[in-house]
């Protein structure tokens, strides 16, 4: 890593460290939510996001190994489908807090949990299929097209089954009601967090990457 | 094309000729679907439930015992082929497309047994009451696609991994939950005469089933010629 | 036949997680040769065959299947003209003899009726069980079985790994005759052995070691 790698890192760290003060200092608490739990969404929106996009861009990289049949492309697959099932687990748990204060129970099926319980089911399974198969090339196939199929599912997941069903969420982003919507300073920490999250995953990515790639080089040495 | 077919219909006939000479997949099948059924009726039975949770409870009930019994047998087609090595020799004969459909169509014949058999009995057995009997056929059989859908391209890639068993439910469970949370909305709404979300929920299994369809026929041949 | 096609691999290798089976394999076989792939147990030979006959994806190097004028000839193209038999290779069980045959003729699209596949049961000397299940067969006639399956088609490439196992010394006497009948007409063979009658059958040699 050169010297703009490094200077990036500890922009990141430093981006952080704001952030979270923002999140637990700056900010106001936020009308309409009991005690200091509005402060949650700082973390539980941003790894949630985080958490799509890794396995958006495992799925991407899945499709470039279809089309390409290099290694590097599953190892990047795998790295951000195990960074993405973290982030998963992360916004699991911040929203089961954030459920437990409000609603007053951990877990009760409200169809957003229902999806990321499902989300986490697909990159579980994808690590099952993973370790279930020896052969590295029939490995890499069969893990790409379980990934593009899994994908193919969220849509449904996602867009159709919430509204088929009551949910509790609350949808503080794109909510149509300007009352319900998060005022300027929030919508400013939210910004900056998700970015720094962003931020965070790009930077593990890259390392994680980098470490199948030394991993793949050592297996070829023995070759 | 008719080639492609006759093709397709010899896949779909050796399969189901083994099938019922030897009756490991219908019997696994029938076996899962009957002691669910069995449990289910002997603990909550016709009465057990109050009148306006009917529906919809008996829709999740039904609709357990099929993906249960679904989960017990349907992965059988691919992993029978490669448990007794036959599958080399398909693949060296058969053109991938012609064993996909095969095995689809295969797969979807077990469903059709299943259901056929295992909803009349439902129905009796725990007193379900259907408003709309056409529509709900149109469902089963929408539904009954979809799973063997979505059943066949994850046989296939359970087939040649080596933990097969637990796999299957595994990878398949995921994919196949948006698909019964439609069909149980839809079973509930034929049994009480809601024609409206009847026909949303029958949209949204078909259109999963086609995106489905679309993505395993293209993905298939790469997980079979792999 | 219909084609006269050739087979080269270059720099083969293949590696099952921490096992590594073979790390640069090279030959080449043309139509009227028969190349004799030989090793030790384990050294490789049923994965190299497997390789050649593109059902297993190599870790690195290259299978190249080419047509009379030197085309390389598509991946999925290649079972067309291949024939193999091999011990990890079998028939289905629950059906008889001639279902077999009849089931791989459909699904290649061939049209061969009865007279012809019972023709070809014949030559393999397995008429008289032609309705019984490959259940109820023995190794030997097991093995009679997949070879008249790897002929059905007229192949031009023959792909065989110890094809005369498990066969009485007649049949072993009517296989290396038939095989090497094959090859005159043109064909092309790759045999992975260990027996030292069936090394005979072919000039050109690869040995894999262990």
């Amino acid at each position: 890593m050169g010297r703009v790698g490094a200077t990036l890192k500890w922009l990141l760290l430093i981006w952080m460290l704001v952030v979270i003060w923002a999140a637990f200092l700056w900010v106001p608490s936020a009308q309409g939510f009991k005690g200091e739990s509005s402060r949650i969404v700082f973390f539980h929106v941003p790894t949630a996001w985080v958490a799509t996009l890794a396995f958006l861009v495992s799925c991407i990289a899945s499709v470039m190994y279809l089309r390409r049949r290099s290694p590097v492309d599953d190892h990047r697959a795998a790295v951000s489908a195990g960074l993405g099932l973290l982030f998963a687990i992360l916004a699991t748990v911040t929203g089961a807090i954030f459920a437990r204060i409000m609603w007053g129970a951990y877990w009760n099926w409200d169809p957003r949990q229902t999806s990321i319980t499902i989300l986490l089911l697909i990159y579980a399974a994808y690590f099952a299929l993973r370790g279930a198969v020896p052969d590295p090339e029939k490995r890499a196939t069969l893990a790409a097209v379980y990934s593009i199929l899994a994908f193919v599912t969220v849509p449904f997941l996602v867009f159709v089954v919430p509204r088929i069903y009551f949910s509790l969420h609350p949808d503080v982003v794109t909510n149509p009601d300007p009352d319900n919507r998060l005022d300027s300073a929030h919508a400013l920490v939210l910004l900056a967090s998700t970015m720094g999250f962003t931020g965070l995953y790009a930077w593990l990515y890259s390392v994680g990457s980098r470490i199948e790639a030394i991993r793949h080089r050592r297996r070829q040495e023995v070759l | 094309m008719s080639r492609w077919l006759a093709e397709v219909v010899a896949v779909a006939a050796k399969d189901l000729r083994a099938e019922l000479r030897t009756r490991v997949a219908l019997n696994a099948l029938a076996l899962f679907a009957l002691t669910t059924l069995a449990a289910v009726s002997y603990t909550i039975g016709p009465f057990r439930l109050a009148e306006e949770d009917r529906p919809f409870l008996l829709a999740v009930l039904l609709w357990i015992v099929i993906l249960f019994a679904a989960l017990a047998g349907l992965d059988r087609s691919f992993v029978k082929e490669e448990e007794s090595r036959t599958a080399p020799l398909l693949r060296l004969a058969a053109a991938p497309s012609v064993v996909w459909a095969g095995k689809l169509v295969y797969n979807l014949c077990l469903i059709v047994v299943l259901t056929a058999m295992l909803t009349p009995l439902f129905c009796v057995l725990m007193g379900f009451e259907v408003a709309l009997p056409w529509r709900f056929a149109v469902l089963l059989a929408a539904g009954g696609l979809g799973l063997a859908v979505i059943t066949t391209i994850i046989a296939a890639i359970i087939a040649q991994a080596m933990t097969r068993g637990a796999l299957f439910s595994v990878l398949s469970l995921p994919l196949l939950l948006p698909l019964v949370i439609f069909l149980i909305q839809g079973t509930t709404a034929v049994s009480t005469g809601d024609l409206e979300t009847y026909r949303n929920s029958l949209r949204a299994v078909l259109s999963m089933t086609g995106v489905m369809t679309i993505a395993s026929a293209w993905l298939f041949p790469l997980v079979w010629r792999d | 036949m219909s084609d006269r096609i050739s087979i080269s691999f270059t720099g083969i290798a293949k590696r099952y997680d921490a096992r590594v089976v073979f790390r640069s394999v090279s030959g080449e076989a043309g139509p009227g040769e028969a190349l004799v792939i030989t090793g030790p147990n384990g050294a490789g030979k049923s994965t190299l065959l497997a390789i050649l006959c593109g059902l297993v994806r190599p870790t690195r190097g290259e299978v190249r299947h080419l047509g009379a004028g030197g085309e390389a000839i598509e991946r999925d193209g290649w079972r067309r003209h291949l024939g193999v038999v091999a011990p990890s290779m079998a028939l289905y069980d629950e059906l008889t003899a001639i279902e077999n045959l009849r089931f791989f003729a459909r699904v290649r699209g061939l049209d061969r009726d009865d007279g012809a596949l019972g023709g070809l049961l014949e030559s393999v000397g397995l008429e008289p069980a032609r309705r019984t299940p490959v259940r109820g067969f023995s190794t030997g006639m097991a093995q009679r079985l997949k070879i008249a399956q790897a002929l059905l088609h007229d192949p031009a490439v023959l792909l065989l790994d110890e094809p005369s196992s498990n066969l009485d010394p007649a049949g072993q006497d009517w296989l290396e005759g038939r095989v090497r009948g094959l090859v005159e007409e043109g064909r092309t063979v790759v045999l992975a052995t260990n027996d030292r009658r069936e090394m005979e059958w072919g000039r050109r040699h690869v040995a894999l070691a262990g």
